[in-house]
């Protein structure tokens, strides 16, 4: 067995997911306790009626699949400064976290757009940019799926991040400025004070939710990466566990 | 210095060489803005108004094929790997490549004009402009589209990868360069087509800067 | 725009209802895909 420092750290058994199934128990915990509040607790808003309390479901993913992209465009950073395999594993989770986050934050963008503007799409550009992200972050897990070579995965993978992450908050003022033109419909800003505590509680919730998802993604992906980079299996030892590694790449 | 000319000499000879395909290219873009213009139907007026909208979707579609094929040569016969054993740094190499991309782009861009015009009855007086922002607009597309198309041409799926990683990232070409064009073409009564000019250069200018940074992480082995 | 919207108390579930699906969706998958990979792994290991 080959012991580089970056083996050692990989070698370890697979340590106890206690840590991340307690971060998704106290996420679910807190995602019920503020829909809970959200939904039955808190006063209708003046103009928007009971259509109000998607917000307090929606401003909190909108946060959180922010915090994912941007750390995983630190966990891309990262890995082309150390080239730790450790960082490209949380690269792999976190994308894919941001790009399910990103995903939800559209539909549920398009539910409240509906009674609200009376369409499905309005060309928000906080909401048109999740949905160019989605695109742009989702063809990297593409990349990742066709790319055999675990150091070029990676390194390519990070690149694509930074990439695609420089360019997000280009597109969000170009599509700003071109809806701009257009509309003088704005989304609401501001969230009174009466609604602050359902919308902090979900947002701790989605937090500890993802960060748990992160962390169980990233030991996949190590385990997966672990029987990539396995010493080739002697002939005489069968072929059977020849088939169970790369078998083991796809996703 | 002498490098980026050499590397930029050597891929304008081989696009030259392959004119012929350029030539394909460029048939392919004017038979893409024929079939948008059935898409509207024969509505003159409608046509006039997004014409800009279809010369810049039609050069987007284009320069996929232009950017894959730019690579397709280096992965004949292992050439790239020929080529890293210059003692010529991959930044260089990056940037004659994306130099000599834009070079073709562009041209395609300008030759793609007059089948707008003469399509959608969307011509513009103001040339100069106009060749300005196609200038500025295919340079958005071929600094990210080059740095792609050296990852994508690796791999297996590479006609799929390269359009889905490339899209998203030219939202903001697009959407400047469609902007700035229909001004031209419709008019600019409030003097806004400096504005979008400027997001174009900036856009521009980070993605030339990123590409020749991170080229050299890409074609490592 | 002005005035209150009525009811529209079917979005609200709608919204709600999908975000659990969702994450519910993902965090089976994860499981399942955990479990299948920590399986292979030490089939793997014993092989060799």
């Amino acid at each position: 067995m080959i012991h580089t420092s970056s083996n050692t750290s990989m070698m370890r058994k697979p340590v106890d997911s206690r840590i991340p199934l307690a971060l998704v128990a106290l996420g679910v915990c807190c995602l019920l306790a503020g829909s809970y509040w959200g939904l039955a607790r808190a006063p209708s808003e003046i103009f928007m009626g009971d259509v109000q309390r998607i917000m307090y479901v929606h401003v909190p993913t909108a946060w959180n699949a922010m915090l994912t992209l941007v750390f995983a465009f630190t966990c891309a950073l990262l890995f082309l400064f150390t080239n730790d395999w450790k960082w490209d594993n949380r690269l792999e989770g976190a994308i894919e976290v941001g790009v399910v986050l990103s995903l939800l934050l559209c539909i549920q963008g398009s539910i409240w757009a509906k009674p609200t503007w009376g369409v499905w799409w309005d060309w928000d550009p906080r909401l048109t940019t999740t949905a160019v992200m989605v695109c742009a972050f989702g063809g990297i897990l593409a990349l990742r799926a066709f790319v055999e070579d675990p150091m070029k995965r990676a390194v390519w993978s990070a690149v694509c991040c930074i990439v695609a992450s420089a360019d997000v908050p280009i597109v969000y003022f170009s599509v700003k400025w071109w809806n701009s033109l257009h509309q003088a419909q704005s989304s609401p800003e501001t969230v009174s004070k009466a609604f602050h505590w359902p919308l902090r509680i979900n947002a701790f919730g989605i937090l500890f939710l993802w960060t748990g998802f992160v962390m169980l993604r990233s030991r996949i992906a190590a385990l997966r990466l672990r029987s990539e980079l396995a010493p080739p299996i002697p002939a005489s030892a069968g072929t059977e566990a020849a088939g169970a590694a790369p078998a083991g790449a796809a996703l | 210095m002498s490098e980026l000319v050499a590397a930029v000499r050597k891929d304008l000879l081989l696009h030259w060489r392959g004119r012929i395909q350029a030539v394909a290219i460029f048939a392919f873009g004017a038979s893409a803005l024929l079939l948008f213009s059935f898409a509207i139907g024969p509505d003159s007026l409608a046509l006039r108004q997004y014409a800009a909208g279809f010369l810049w979707l039609g050069l987007l579609l284009a320069s996929t094929l232009t950017l894959a094929e730019s690579f397709e040569r280096e992965m004949e016969e292992q050439a790239l790997e020929g080529l890293l054993l210059l003692p010529a740094s991959p930044t260089s190499l990056y940037y004659g490549k994306a130099l000599a991309n834009w070079a073709l782009l562009a041209l395609l861009g300008v030759a793609l004009v007059p089948v707008m015009v003469v399509l959608y009855d969307a011509g513009t007086m103001r040339l100069l402009p106009l060749l300005g922002i196609i200038v500025l607009g295919t340079a958005g597309l071929s600094a990210p589209g080059t740095l792609y198309a050296a990852m994508t041409a690796q791999t297996r799926s590479r006609q799929t990868l390269l359009p889905l990683l490339f899209f998203p990232l030219v939202v903001p070409v697009l959407l400047a360069a469609v902007k700035a064009t229909s001004l031209l073409i419709l008019g600019d009564p409030m003097g806004q087509l400096r504005p979008w000019a400027m997001l174009l250069f900036l856009f521009d200018a980070i993605q030339w800067s990123l590409g020749g940074l991170l080229f050299g992480r890409v074609l490592e082995d | 725009m002005s005035g209150v919207i009525q009811g529209g108390w079917e979005y609200v579930i709608a919204a709600y209802a999908v975000t659990a699906a969702v994450l519910a969706a993902y965090g089976a998958s994860i499981f399942l895909r955990g479990r299948a990979e920590r399986q292979r792994a030490p089939r793997a290991a014993e092989d060799r």
